[in-house]
């Protein structure tokens, strides 16, 4: 009786274990949100663009360290006059569906992203775009209004659709790509599937079929890799990195940091913002909250990857006596300081907080922590008229240029800035336009060191991405956080 | 009966109604969708054209007297995040739910109510102080920490079930039985106490006088007694896990039903969404609470439905 019963236990056990990915070309991955939509030129979302990075391609693209290099073009953009580029494009490259990438499909693609029509959520990446033009059967240009050598970074960002297949009604849950892998079955609130496209123009890739299991559920995602049924999973907490099968980790994309308000308050003194920058032990910071997947901010609100970021900065080190010193000059012992933030948004960003606020203490100064709610924060951090002491934020650049963030915290119009610094916003302002490419890194770089000197920050990490992979998977993350299962194999 | 169903079907609309008014005004205190969809770093103009598209830029009475109208015919609109007419995405998830929640009553039905009577048939016995204990054990998990233990122990350590997801019979397990305990520990006190109230009561005593098998006084006579209790809490259970835990174990589970679909729809403020998953469940409420009221009759003729 027991035998029997054990038997069949075995038996069902067996049969369930038997539906988990058995054969090499076949591989599963497990994200924290599943896709919006499948159209690439819709929405601005994690979830969304982990699929369509492995169907759509886009005129340039980076390498894995973040270098730009042609794709869908066949060489690097050219600035033909002060708000013209031309790209060459690639001969022979279709979308799944035959219909062929050419000029007009290049030109159909830009000018569907920049229509107000449209309104994509994705459109503050090509604000300078005016339009696309095909100059003959594979040669586009694009229109800027005014001179735009950030051009090419945003290139990277925008992908090509089909100018038939993008018309009709179905494209956001049947997309249509030139892109490595084509689209298979939408589960709707479970998974995705992908195929490998027979017809790609590029490297063959070496994973026949793909499926994107989305698990919000950190636990549950972790589960799926440990019980084998996943062999990728993303935002692996660093305190679990020793339980998987093999961790993989990359510099990230997301930078937190604190905006102190320069103008009002006790802040307004710069002494008083240094002092809150050396009263933070970084290397502690780092290996306490992160098990060290983090990297210490060099005094910039950028990573090295990013074009601009100044490496002559050598960030601010811990010291509290020096902290202490520069607020009693400042008359400042026992101010209080109000810092704003909010929970569960980013990773670890309550606790990320609450560490600050309690170096700050040691220093002598009042912190006065208020987390809110994300839309009430989003209100705070937003707010032009009355800007909190001290906002905490993490930017999130995926240009990997430094117009976005210094325009968005540095200058003093950006949405999140609390300084008053003219010749700064200048700078900025010009370096946006400015088309010689030493001289437009020289000003980030003015920049970037005024905003370290007056401290208009308190500088705190760069997070590291970590992901979780099953032993046979082979993969190397990159800077720019795409899953390319292109890049992928298994043994 | 005309009369009543009358009655019955105005105080459900009623109910409907303040349901969603409700919702309303909730959803539009939480905060702005717009902030919450665009990148932090989007300018002051593509925020407020976003907003101008979403229809959220009108005075909030235009907002309520639009949104009442298009009630009449049933048109929620297309939700803000997955831009598709929200009441399709509803209906989409509901009967994933629906299979999961019927499960997980069902299990815990039938395995409460033969428990709770053994229980009670030999009160202060070794199974029926084992059955009290674990019942209060289990009644003290919280959810998603029972259903993480489950997926280690029998996803991760045993292997013999998947993680999550929907697929075969395999898929349910796990959820099914995480929803189900609670209820289920709820159930089997309640089956207890009930029957030994009726068990102790003088019409047994008749029945074991004219010699009644034990199965016939307990399955019978005693069962009909405590069957108006027992099921007012398993639809109450039913209405529990329908309209608040399956928002934890399919979270858990990666299940995609209603419960999912309700924390993400908040998670990214998606109002239209949200209104389209309360008033669908609101409306089933309404629906199953009737139906409990008309079985109620069936079992007890003394009970007056109006």
């Amino acid at each position: 009786m027991h035998a029997r019963w054990s038997f069949r236990a075995l038996a069902l056990a067996a049969a369930l274990t038997a539906t988990g990915p058995v054969w090499a070309q076949e591989i599963a991955i497990a994200i924290g949100s599943e896709p919006t939509t499948l159209d690439p030129q819709l929405r601005d979302d994690g979830g969304e663009r982990a699929i369509t990075d492995n169907i759509f391609e886009t005129l340039l693209f980076r390498d894995a360290d973040g270098t730009l290099r042609p794709s869908l073009a066949a060489s690097m953009p050219v600035q033909v006059d002060e708000t013209t580029w031309e790209v060459d494009l690639r001969d022979g490259v279709s979308f799944h569906n035959g219909e062929p990438f050419n000029a007009d499909a290049a030109a159909f693609s830009v000018n569907r992203i920049i229509d107000p029509e449209f309104n994509s959520e994705q459109s503050s990446f090509f604000a300078s775009i005016t339009g696309a033009t095909a100059v003959d059967g594979d040669t586009i240009h694009i229109t800027t209004d005014g001179p735009d050598p950030i051009l090419p970074a945003r290139l990277y960002w925008m992908k090509m659709v089909p100018p038939g297949a993008a018309d009709s009604e179905d494209f956001a849950s049947n997309p249509v790509g030139t892109g490595p892998y084509q689209f298979v079955d939408w589960n709707r609130g479970s998974s995705i599937e992908l195929a490998a496209n027979p017809d790609y123009w590029g490297e063959a890739p070496s994973i026949q079929d793909v499926e994107f299991r989305f698990i919000s559920e950190f636990g549950t995602r972790l589960s799926s890799l440990l019980s084998g049924e996943t062999d990728l999973i993303t935002n692996l907490l660093p305190e679990f990195v020793g339980q998987v099968p093999r961790a993989v980790a990359v510099s990230g994309l997301e930078l937190p940091i604190v905006i102190l308000n320069a103008d009002d308050g006790p802040t307004a003194d710069a002494r008083v913002r240094q002092a809150l920058n050396m009263a933070i032990d970084h290397e502690a910071l780092a290996e306490s909250l992160f098990a060290g997947y983090a990297d210490v901010a060099q005094g910039q609100l950028m990573a090295p990857s990013f074009f601009g970021f100044n490496p002559d900065i050598p960030g601010y080190s811990y010291d509290p006596d020096r902290a202490r010193e520069l607020i009693s000059e400042a008359g400042a012992e026992g101010a209080e300081i109000e810092l704003v933030g909010t929970a569960g948004r980013w990773l670890k960003d309550r606790e990320m907080i609450e560490v600050i606020a309690s170096y700050w203490e040691d220093i002598g100064v009042q912190p006065n922590v208020r987390i809110f709610e994300f839309g009430e924060y989003l209100n705070r951090l937003f707010d032009r008229e009355t800007r909190a002491d001290a906002i905490f934020v993490v930017s999130s650049n995926e240009l990997l240029d430094a117009d976005r963030p210094l325009s968005a915290y540095y200058h003093l119009d950006g949405i999140g800035a609390s300084n008053t610094d003219e010749e700064m916003a200048n700078w900025i302002v010009e370096a946006r336009s400015e088309t010689d490419v030493d001289a437009r890194e020289a000003l980030y770089h003015q920049a970037l060191e005024r905003a370290y000197d007056e401290a208009y920050f308190a500088f705190l990490l760069n997070i590291n991405d970590i992901y979780g992979t099953s032993e046979r998977l082979q993969w190397e993350p990159r800077v720019d956080a795409k899953l390319l299962v292109s890049t992928m194999s298994v043994e | 009966m005309g009369r009543m169903l009358l009655k019955r079907g105005w105080d459900g609309l009623i109910v409907i109604l303040g349901v969603t008014v409700v919702v309303f005004v909730i959803t539009r205190m939480i905060g702005d969708p717009v902030d919450i969809m665009l990148p932090l770093e989007a300018t002051e103009e593509q925020r407020a054209a976003f907003e101008a598209q979403l229809g959220l830029d009108r005075p909030i009475v235009v907002q309520f007297v639009n949104y009442v109208w298009d009630l009449t015919r049933f048109d929620f609109g297309n939700s803000l995040w997955l831009d598709r007419p929200a009441l399709d995405i509803v209906f989409e998830r509901l009967p994933i739910t629906l299979l999961l929640v019927i499960s997980s009553i069902v299990l815990a039905t039938v395995i409460a109510i033969p428990l709770g009577i053994i229980a009670a048939l030999n009160p202060g016995s070794f199974i029926d102080r084992i059955t009290v204990i674990l019942s209060l054990v289990a009644l003290s998990l919280p959810q998603f920490w029972l259903g993480l233990l489950l997926i280690v122990l029998f996803s991760v350590t045993l292997s013999w079930l998947p993680t999550g997801g929907i697929g075969g019979l395999s898929h349910l397990v796990l959820p099914a039985v995480t929803l189900a305990l609670p209820a289920m520990t709820r159930l089997v006190m309640v089956v207890r106490s009930q029957m030994i109230d009726e068990l102790n009561a003088q019409y047994i005593k008749t029945t074991e006088a004219k010699g009644l098998s034990q199965f016939r006084i307990v399955g019978v006579h005693a069962m009909r007694n405590a069957a108006v209790p027992v099921l007012t809490l398993v639809a109450w259970e039913f209405i529990r896990i329908l309209s608040g835990y399956t928002v934890v174990v399919e979270t858990v589970f990666a299940w995609p039903g209603l419960g999912l679909l309700a924390l993400q729809a908040i998670q990214r403020q998606d109002l239209v969404l949200l209104q389209a998953i309360v008033f669908v469940i609101a409306v089933i409420v309404v629906v199953f609470n009737f139906g409990v009221d008309v079985i109620y009759k069936a079992i007890d003729p003394r009970i007056k439905l109006d």
